[in-house]
């Protein structure tokens, strides 16, 4: 019976080579996952890309679009729209990573550990993250931010001490789907210990969803982030943002329209380059 | 039997989610670096003065105390004086929450209606479903406040058709019983207020609407889906039953579950662009509040508003769960 | 109901010969962008009035025929020739009229009978809507069987057990007095004893409503208990046609021969390698030219990887698909010749030295989640057994028996709540699992799976450790760097017989290693398993719900009933001689060519609420007053202790006792 019939190994399709066909939806999505690197790119050559000084008045106030030497206008004291939307972008998407990397770090490891341990453990801290995810996050962010006093630090800090339950809860459903597989009693008759299990047999197969979740997040929090600017609590008042310029430039609406919605539409322009980048990355990862 | 056991612990589970939440307002509070006493009294204040207000407002005390003291507060309503108005902030909030209650709960109604004519849409694959669907994803991209500015731009500074600002814009409104000037208007016999209240609504709730829409449609689609795709469906196809008994007899029962969750989940997003959109819109609810209160720092009325809000998404949550687990007989036995 | 049809569609004449054809039926649809080619060709009747069972494998397309026939082939599929029904073609049809040929003339009943059933619609609904009215309903539930129909009516699926679910499958399927009922594997999900009993049914039903049956099943044994006619598939092509008999006892087929040869039953010679058909079945992804079972067959010449045979008829009403002379085809050997290496009797078994040893275990489980009243299932209720060095001891028993609580109390993975657990020089059993693939770290190589329990070791010794492995088990050494996906289902179950053999364990645990792999691929994981223990000196305890493994893979059956090993003996004694009722009815339950079921009434009791006394006394046929003492019931959990032959019931008459064996006596 030991005939070795002859065997090849299929290559992963991970390590397929990349194909240009365009008519493959494959390519796209890679083409559209690519734009969180992009994003990233532009958010740090913002300094190059603006034609001014965001926080110097540089020409006549409230230029239209297209005078003045302004591509998208001047505000109110006649400092350049565009420039102040770019370095806005650069903020609010670092900020939205950053709080995703800490939700992720944080929720990941919450959940690994209460997934991976079970038993008491596993019902503390999951009865900690269902109180946080049992009360209304932006809300309760508010409510961090205004009462520690506005600043965009205390933005970062408010938004991630209510951001990581849901990956908590995300990392610690696959988890516990996994540790119920066979595989995890094989390893631990195989001899592998505690942390060797958590670490190589369960980990590696809560990523893929707790990834797709981060990516697809990231438009959420733009959107969420500039809404908590928008009511004042971000950064103080020179320092360019997307949602406190729309805010503070709102009774220009009916007469120079441009100076409160650029910036509105430069949140939207991050969250749908986030959102595509998000599906992309969703259907990389898990191909219906 | 399990069902009034399964009640009791929910609600119980509820209680102590709203006692920690007045807990962590508490804490915040502590942890402010705001001096209520300095706000209250202003910078001049003598040193007697300034002990006798510390006392008077029981910060001389231990912290456990102070603490129960605050709780004991909240059982009788009393949420503290507003460092701004210098009223009881129950008394602001009172005046307030009608409106945001009002424009909240139209955008809910609004949301829904879109989810679901987006969720039935595709997966019936009816003609422009696609095209709805990506309307409504740019929609949910674009910041709430945006929404409400485009809106302001296109149809009251373009067009005309509706009113850019406030509640109503008649004058001898009437204000009772139930504050809401939807519902007024029919009680009072006045169709005209609640046309007007209707048209000052929209704009607005929309605006808080799309994002939840695409959230709550999105579920409703994929667990549509996925109960289309199961053994009981085969089955009933096996039977004979038509596409539609089906979807209507089988399918939807199963599948509204995770999309109801997803609403409740969904206010608490819902509340969040209720208070930035106010801005936009001028509408004197909460948001309005709250943004007024931020920049003075105004802590009671914010502790205020966040309670407030907190308690009734705790509470609409644990009713959701509720009706869910009575309308299961997996969850009897 | 059928207003849809025109008139002239609906054959009113009572004088049809023929219920439902496929012609010439092509079936492919996509999967994850590949095509698979589920149906190639295909073409046979089913009479008026009888039941025709469709037996292949997995991958064979006989699932695929059956839901074309129903007009549920789904619309991504393509599809070529005719499916008819009552001369309808279902293939053409519009959904309309599909919709009314199967409310007029078709009824189904799926494999998973929980999943079947809409899990928040009371079941009396659910019959209604396929018979018409709740009148019809109750009538169609006591006519399959429904114990309290009235009050089952307004139960919902999870209230009831899978037997009567599988009912209540059965009562929408014949509501309406349908031409033809599509079953589709309708028992595997059921326990043995259950299965005999559905089996019964359907018989039945068809002898009164005078209905057809597509039995469509991967058990020869259920086909030949229940079918007129058998049709056997392979890779979507009819292999073989014909009366259930000439079919299943004379072949004509290759495959069919092969299929028969490999099969397990109760009569298998247990001294020689079981008789293995090489390879695996071919992917429907990826058709070759041909007789797609050439490369498997032992007869094929050159020509039959050229032309596809169609079948032909080789005796009276008996077709194959068949290129040779039916003559060469039975003359010759039709399993690979490999696999017939004479089985030498174990190295040997020291019956004084107990490689495992479990002594009194109970273990219950708490259940009930989250907000329910919490509940006890009594898995284990005092097990005691003895597991010598070299020994192999089958553990069988129906679902809730606590066969694999067992197991697992032995692997260390549960905990007893009592008793005591043994191991022989204290090392770690090794386990192989029934989900090979569940059971592999799925982002893992083989080599890193394997070499998890050889840590200790350099990388390269390690290496070298991996390869030795996988090529006891018969793998290439190339298999290392392939995950679990990469993998067939055979070739996993391989790998997972390396990794608890890389390291030889003193007691190999199986958990029902064969019972997810098709019948050609069974045989050679059990040889296989043989082979390792015999070349490796370990003790084996295997878990299965079959018999016919259980009396080949082990020298002593411990055959067990709601958490209590009810009777114990040599596997020859135990399957040939039973003397416990409940083992006495499982023998006759099992499915085979030219044997009548005994048939077991009701289901197993639910181990959250045991019988008092002999936990089997409510269905036993011999009970007797004094089955139901509390007493005898802490009596019975001693019975089994230690000895290799045992029997825990207090009415087994002496005399018919074959072998000598211990019975509890009546006032012990």
């Amino acid at each position: 019976m030991a005939v070795a019939e002859p065997f090849v190994v299929p290559r992963p399709a991970w390590r397929r080579p990349l194909s240009l066909d365009l008519r493959a939806p494959r390519t796209w999505s890679i083409i559209g996952a690519s734009l969180f690197a992009v994003m990233t790119l532009i958010a740090l050559a913002a300094p190059l890309l603006s034609p001014h000084d965001p926080l110097v008045p540089v020409g006549i106030p409230l230029a239209a679009p297209g005078h003045g030497g302004f591509l998208l206008g001047s505000d109110s004291i006649g400092r350049d729209v565009l420039s102040r939307c770019l370095y806005g972008m650069r903020a609010s998407w670092f900020a939205a990573l950053v709080v995703i990397a800490g939700g992720f770090l944080i929720g990941g490891l919450v959940g690994l550990v209460a997934g991976s341990s079970g038993g008491w453990i596993d019902n503390l801290l999951m009865r900690i993250t269902d109180g946080f995810l049992a009360l209304p996050a932006p809300v309760l962010a508010i409510a961090v931010v205004a009462s520690l006093g506005p600043s965009f630090t205390h933005t970062l800090i408010a938004v991630s001490v209510v951001w990581w339950p849901f990956y908590a809860r995300i990392v610690r459903g696959e988890i516990s789907k996994l540790a119920a597989r066979p595989h995890v009693e094989a390893a631990r008759l195989a001899g592998a210990g505690r942390v060797r299990i958590a670490l190589r047999h369960l980990l590696p197969g809560a990523l893929p969803a707790a990834v797709v979740t981060a990516s697809l997040d990231v438009g959420n929090l733009v959107l969420a982030l500039a809404g908590l600017s928008f009511l004042g609590l971000g950064q103080s008042a020179p320092a360019p943002e997307l949602g406190a310029d729309s805010a503070r430039n709102l009774s220009l609406l009916l007469q120079q329209w441009w100076v409160p919605v650029v910036p509105g539409i430069a949140v939207a322009v991050l969250a749908v380059i986030a959102n595509v980048a998000g599906d992309s990355v969703r259907n990389l990862i898990d191909p219906e | 039997m399990t069902q009034v056991r399964f009640v009791g612990q929910r609600f119980a589970a509820m209680v102590i989610i709203v006692l920690a939440l007045a807990a962590a307002v508490f804490a915040l509070q502590k942890m402010s670096p705001l001096d209520p006493v300095h706000a209250r009294l202003g910078g001049q204040a003598s040193q007697g003065a300034i002990a006798a207000e510390r006392h008077a407002l029981g910060l001389d005390r231990p912290i456990v105390t102070q603490f129960g003291h605050y709780l004991a507060g909240l059982v009788h309503g009393d949420l503290g004086d507003s460092y701004r108005t210098r009223r009881p902030v129950t008394t602001d909030l009172l005046a307030y929450v009608p409106a945001t209650a009002e424009l909240a709960a139209t955008g809910l109604i609004i949301a829904l209606v879109l989810a679901i004519a987006f969720a039935f849409a595709s997966t019936l694959r009816v003609r422009g479903a696609g095209l709805f669907r990506l309307g409504l994803m740019l929609g949910a991209s674009v910041p709430t406040f945006l929404l409400g500015v485009f809106g302001i731009l296109l149809f009251y500074q373009h067009f005309g058709w509706l009113p850019a600002s406030g509640r109503t814009s008649i004058g001898n409104a009437p204000t009772g019983p139930t504050h809401l000037l939807t519902l007024d208007g029919l009680l009072h016999g006045r169709p005209d207020v609640t046309w007007d209240a209707l048209k000052h609504l929209l704009m607005p709730a929309t605006a808080i609407a799309l994002g939840p829409a695409v959230a709550i449609g999105r579920v409703l689609r994929s667990s549509l889906e996925g109960e289309l795709s199961s053994d009981y469906v085969r089955t009933a196809r096996a039977k004979g039953r038509s596409e539609r008994q089906i979807l209507l007899g089988h399918v939807v029962r199963n599948a509204v579950g995770a999309a109801v969750s997803m609403t409740g989940l969904q206010v608490g997003l819902m509340f969040a662009g209720v208070l930035v959109v106010e801005q936009v819109f001028g509408w004197p609810g909460l948001g309005l509040y709250i943004a007024e209160s931020i920049p003075v720092a105004d802590f009671p009325a914010i502790a205020g508003v966040t309670l407030l809000l907190g308690s009734a998404y705790v509470v609409i949550n644990a009713a959701v769960d509720v009706i869910q687990a009575a309308a299961d007989p997996r969850i009897r036995v | 109901m059928s207003a849809q049809l025109a008139p002239e569609d609906v054959l009113t004449d009572e004088g049809y010969a023929v219920v439902a054809t496929a012609e010439d039926l092509h079936v492919t649809f996509r999967r994850n962008g590949k095509a698979i080619h589920a149906l190639r060709g295909i073409s046979l009747e089913i009479r008026r009035g009888e039941i025709l069972g469709l037996v292949g494998e997995s991958g064979s397309g006989k699932s695929v025929l059956g839901l074309t026939l129903l007009g549920l082939h789904g619309a991504g599929a393509t599809i070529s020739g005719r499916a008819t029904v009552r001369g309808r073609d279902m293939v053409s049809a519009t959904d309309a009229e599909r919709r009314a040929v199967r409310v007029a003339h078709l009824g189904a009943v799926f494999q998973d009978p929980m999943t079947s059933l809409n899990p928040t619609m009371r079941v009396g609904r659910q019959v209604a809507e396929a018979a018409g009215s709740d009148e019809e309903a109750l009538r169609l539930l006591r006519l399959v069987g429904v114990p309290e129909a009235e009050s089952r009516m307004s139960a919902f699926p999870h209230e009831l057990s899978g037997g009567l679910r599988q009912r209540v499958m059965i009562a929408m399927a014949v509501a309406g007095n349908p031409d033809l009922v599509i079953a589709d594997e309708p028992t595997t999900a059921l326990d043995v004893t259950v299965q005999a009993q559905v089996l019964r049914l359907l018989r039945t039903l068809r002898d009164e409503l005078g209905c057809s049956v597509l039995m469509i099943t991967h058990d020869l044994g259920v086909a030949a208990q229940i079918a007129d006619r058998v049709a056997v598939m392979y890779a979507g092509r009819l292999a073989e046609l014909g009366e259930s008999d000439a079919v299943l006892r004379s072949s004509a087929h290759p495959y069919t021969l092969g299929l028969m040869r490999s099969r397990l039953t109760l009569g298998v010679d247990r001294t020689r390698a079981l008789p293995a058909l090489p390879g695996e079945v071919p992917s429907p992804a990826a058709p070759q030219p041909g007789c797609a079972f050439s490369p498997r067959c032992s007869v094929a010449g050159p020509d039959c990887a050229e032309t596809s045979p169609e079948p032909v008829e080789v005796e009276p009403g008996h077709h194959s698909a068949c290129l040779r002379p039916l003559a060469v085809v039975r003359s010759t050997d039709t399993v690979s010749p490999v696999a017939l290496t004479a089985r030498a009797e174990p190295a040997g078994i020291d019956q004084d030295t107990a490689a495992l040893s479990l002594r009194s275990v109970v273990k219950t489980f708490g259940v009930g989640k989250g907000f329910g009243r919490k509940r006890t299932l009594h898995a284990l209720r005092g097990v005691s057994l003895q597991v010598a060095q070299g020994e192999s001891v089958a553990l069988v028993g129906e679902s809730g028996s606590g066969k694999s609580t067992l197991l697992r109390v032995a692997a260390g993975l549960e905990t007893a709540d009592s008793g005591e657990v043994e191991l022989s020089g204290g090392s770690r059993p090794q386990m192989v699992f029934q989900d090979s693939g569940a059971s592999l770290t799925p982002w893992m190589t083989v080599e890193q799976i394997l070499g998890e329990r050889v840590r200790d070791l350099g990388r390269a010794a390690r290496a070298a450790k991996v390869r030795e492995a996988l090529s006891l088990v018969g793998l290439p050494a190339e298999v290392g760097a392939a995950r679990a996906t990469q993998l067939s289902g055979g070739q996993r179950q391989r790998v997972c017989l390396a990794r608890a053999t890389i390291v030889p364990p003193p007691v190999l645990l199986c958990d029902e290693p064969t019972s997810a792999l098709d019948v050609s691929l069974a045989a050679s994981v059990i040889n296989l398993i043989a082979r390792l223990r015999r070349e490796l000196g370990m003790s084996v305890l295997f878990v299965t719900h079959d018999l016919s493994v259980a009396r080949v893979v082990a020298d002593r059956i411990a055959v067990m009933y709601l958490g209590q090993i009810v009777e114990i003996g040599a596997s020859d004694r135990v399957t040939s001689a039973p003397l416990h009722p409940y083992t006495r009815s499982l023998v006759s339950a099992v499915p085979d060519v030219g044997l009548t079921p005994v048939i077991l009434p009701g289901e197993p009791a639910s181990p959250l609420n045991p019988p008092s006394g002999c936990a089997f006394h409510p269905r036993c046929a011999d009970a007797t007053e004094s089955c139901q003492d509390t007493e005898l019931g802490l009596r019975l959990q001693r019975v089994a202790n230690d000895d290799v032959d045992r029997v825990a019931c207090i009415n087994i008459d002496l005399s018919h006792v074959p072998t000598p064996v211990y019975i509890t006596p009546k006032g012990a």
